[in-house]
């Protein structure tokens, strides 16, 4: 079957517009994810096929990690981890009654991120696989290291940002230490009396529900639940319209926030919320107004979505050339190759041209799908906002409860988690510690601890950090370029608060 | 200079060479805080009580309570009907009403009906799809 055929079979497009939609209602929904909506579906791929169960979890994927803008902007809790940096600016424009505005911005940076990846994909694949082949532990350390020193930069207070980032890596070690990763299989830092339920850490889907879901709604009860926004308030107003002019000076911003998603898609391990982190503290960092970013700048916006979004190409590369996933949402796309009885690997573009491509138009008309239906039923999707909170936040820890007991089958501790992390985040807001940081340490923890420790033992030498490869060289000069811009921003902001104080 | 950065790990107790560097780094990050902000952690006794006071405690405190209910007897309810689903089911619902008449500020019959009604539809439409449907493990 080639190209054509698949544009004219109304199986391959059903499948797509379908999934699309379900994936942005999964990911719409707080608490639900595009890693969940593949999860969920990948057992209905079984009968469909490879090129049509692929058409399905790869418009999940896409609909999935752009979903998540919608409760990112709406109510300041991203549905997918990848959408965090969302709320930073989405959420405050959304406060001030531009929430539609937000979302359109959003959605058009988010299919910009997703053809800038998808043309990386197609075209730069296999020399892009080739130079992400040449990282061993060494580099793969370094840029994790130089991800988490990207705390920093987001920080408003960097000592109290760095300790969060760290007590984040400090609680994600908790558990055994994965021998499936090359450790020795034995358990640490489990208080006595929990090794049952802590044998396997704290499973991070529930942390991160319970900090960005439960923490949310602790905290509205805390101040007596005020009244939220009503339709009026996502009505399309003279403040609230949206015009392609407000993407005027921001296209060098979209293209360089799509090729840092898909970089950071293609690092396997790496992926995830780092793709959207390390896109805007770049526009942070190289915007000529770095003090609007968190306070509603649709430059933040664009930067966070197109980032998150060049993701779904760059994630898709070391899966399809290497055979190992680049985020874990495309962990779940082994499941369907193995369903289908298809081995992934070096292999695979050349003896597959024709499920390559199909993969290729798949993600390009779910980018297409997701662009006309959430521009014109945005206010559709913009409604949660009005939904009163009597009805919404039940219903969100209802569905949280899901979320949280099925990832990994049915565990009721990580039922516990969500609880036990809501709580945490309510406190950490009292201690004025933060969130972002501690969840990018959380995140990234345990992949740091395993190439730190596996770089020393293959090298026994503590030099090898640096002097490893010209790679590792580069990623030093960029830590120590983000350990800088830092520093001078965290000045920067001291010396514009000391005049007013 | 060599023996200074050689360094060899015994696989046995390689899982404790990352979280021992690691809370060594939280203890001197802490300590630093400690000197930095001291006078702000020893006021933080205001600040709790401060916060005790200014809170809305039946809200704050009812959603704690209300959800560690929830979570308590979802499985021994699930549990009388292995595999059902039936624990979220059926504990779901109360816990939707009863949270939402905690969240709701004026009770008219308007708001109580639409609140009521979400209550006893989305509950079974919810475990209906992820149950039925997803074939998803409910409690």
């Amino acid at each position: 079957m080639d190209l054509l055929a698949h544009l004219i079979d109304p199986w391959f497009l059903g499948l797509i517009f379908g999934g699309t939609l379900m994936g942005i209602m999964f990911g719409a929904i707080p608490g639900m994810t595009a890693t969940m909506a593949v999860a969920v579906c990948l057992p209905l791929t079984f009968p469909l096929g490879l090129v049509n169960s692929l058409a399905l979890l790869l418009s999940l994927y896409v609909g999935g990690i752009t979903g998540g803008l919608v409760p990112a902007i709406l109510l300041g809790i991203p549905g997918t981890p990848s959408s965090i940096t969302t709320t930073f600016d989405g959420f405050p424009m959304a406060k001030r009654g531009e929430g539609e505005r937000a979302l359109k911005i959003a959605i058009v940076a988010s299919v910009v991120g997703g053809l800038v990846s998808l043309v990386a994909l197609y075209f730069f694949a296999p020399v892009l696989a080739q130079f992400a082949i040449k990282f061993s532990y060494v580099e793969k350390f370094l840029i994790i290291f130089f991800a988490l020193t990207v705390m920093a930069a987001l920080s408003s207070d960097m000592l109290l940002g760095i300790f969060s980032g760290v007590l984040g890596i400090f609680l994600s070690l908790v558990g055994t230490y994965d021998i499936t990763n090359g450790g020795n299989g034995h358990t640490r830092l489990i208080p006595p009396g929990m090794e049952y339920w802590l044998d396997g850490g704290f499973a991070l889907l529930p942390v991160l529900i319970g900090i960005f879901g439960v923490t949310v709604i602790l905290e509205e009860a805390e101040i007596g639940m005020p009244r939220g926004q009503s339709l009026k308030d996502i009505e399309v107003g003279p403040h609230s319209r949206f015009s392609f002019s407000v993407f005027r000076g921001q296209w060098l911003n979209l293209i360089r926030s799509g090729g840092i998603g898909t970089f950071v898609g293609i690092l396997p391990g790496v992926g995830g919320s780092a793709a959207s982190i390390l896109s805007y503290t770049a526009a942070k960092t190289t915007s000529r107004h770095p003090e609007r970013f968190g306070k509603g700048e649709p430059a933040g916006v664009i930067a966070s979505e197109a980032g998150n979004n060049g993701l779904t190409g760059g994630a898709l590369v070391p899966l399809l050339s290497l055979g190992i996933p680049g985020d874990s949402t495309t962990a779940l796309l082994i499941g369907a190759f193995a369903l289908q009885g298809i081995q992934v690997g070096p292999l695979f573009i050349g003896q597959n041209a024709e499920t390559w491509n199909a993969m290729i138009v798949a993600m390009l008309l779910s980018n297409l799908v997701m662009l006309v239906t959430m521009f014109f039923a945005i206010r559709w999707f913009a409604m949660v906002i009005a939904v009163p909170k009597q009805i919404l936040y039940p219903f969100i820890l209802m569905m949280c409860v899901i979320g949280a007991y099925t990832i990994n089958y049915g565990i009721i501790f990580d039922v516990w988690t969500l609880l036990i992390f809501g709580l945490f985040g309510w406190l950490m807001a009292k201690l004025r510690l933060e969130v972002a940081p501690f969840i990018i340490g959380f995140i990234l923890g345990p992949s740091a601890e395993i190439y730190f420790v596996k770089s020393l033992e293959s090298f026994g030498d503590l030099t090898i950090f640096f002097t490893k490869s010209w790679i590792a060289v580069v990623l030093w000069i960029l830590i120590a370029a983000s350990v800088a811009g830092s520093i001078a921003i965290s000045r920067r902001n001291a010396r514009m608060i000391s005049p007013s104080a | 200079m060599d023996n200074l950065t050689r360094v060899t790990i015994d696989f046995q107790t390689s899982h404790l060479i990352f979280p021992i560097m690691i809370a060594v780094l939280l203890g001197l990050l802490g300590l630093a805080i400690l000197v930095r902000d001291r006078a702000a952690i020893l006021g933080s006794g205001r600040m709790w009580a401060a916060t005790f006071r200014e809170m809305d405690k039946p809200r704050f405190l009812g959603t704690l309570a209300l959800t560690v209910v929830y979570f308590l007897l979802m499985v021994p309810v699930g549990n009388i009907w292995p595999n059902t689903g039936y624990g979220f089911l059926i504990c779901s619902v109360p816990y939707v009403i009863v949270l939402g008449l905690l969240f709701m500020h004026e009770r008219t019959p308007a708001k109580l009906g639409a609140m009521l009604a979400v209550a006893l539809v989305a509950p079974p439409l919810i475990w209906w799809l992820f149950s039925e449907v997803f074939f998803l493990t409910l409690p």
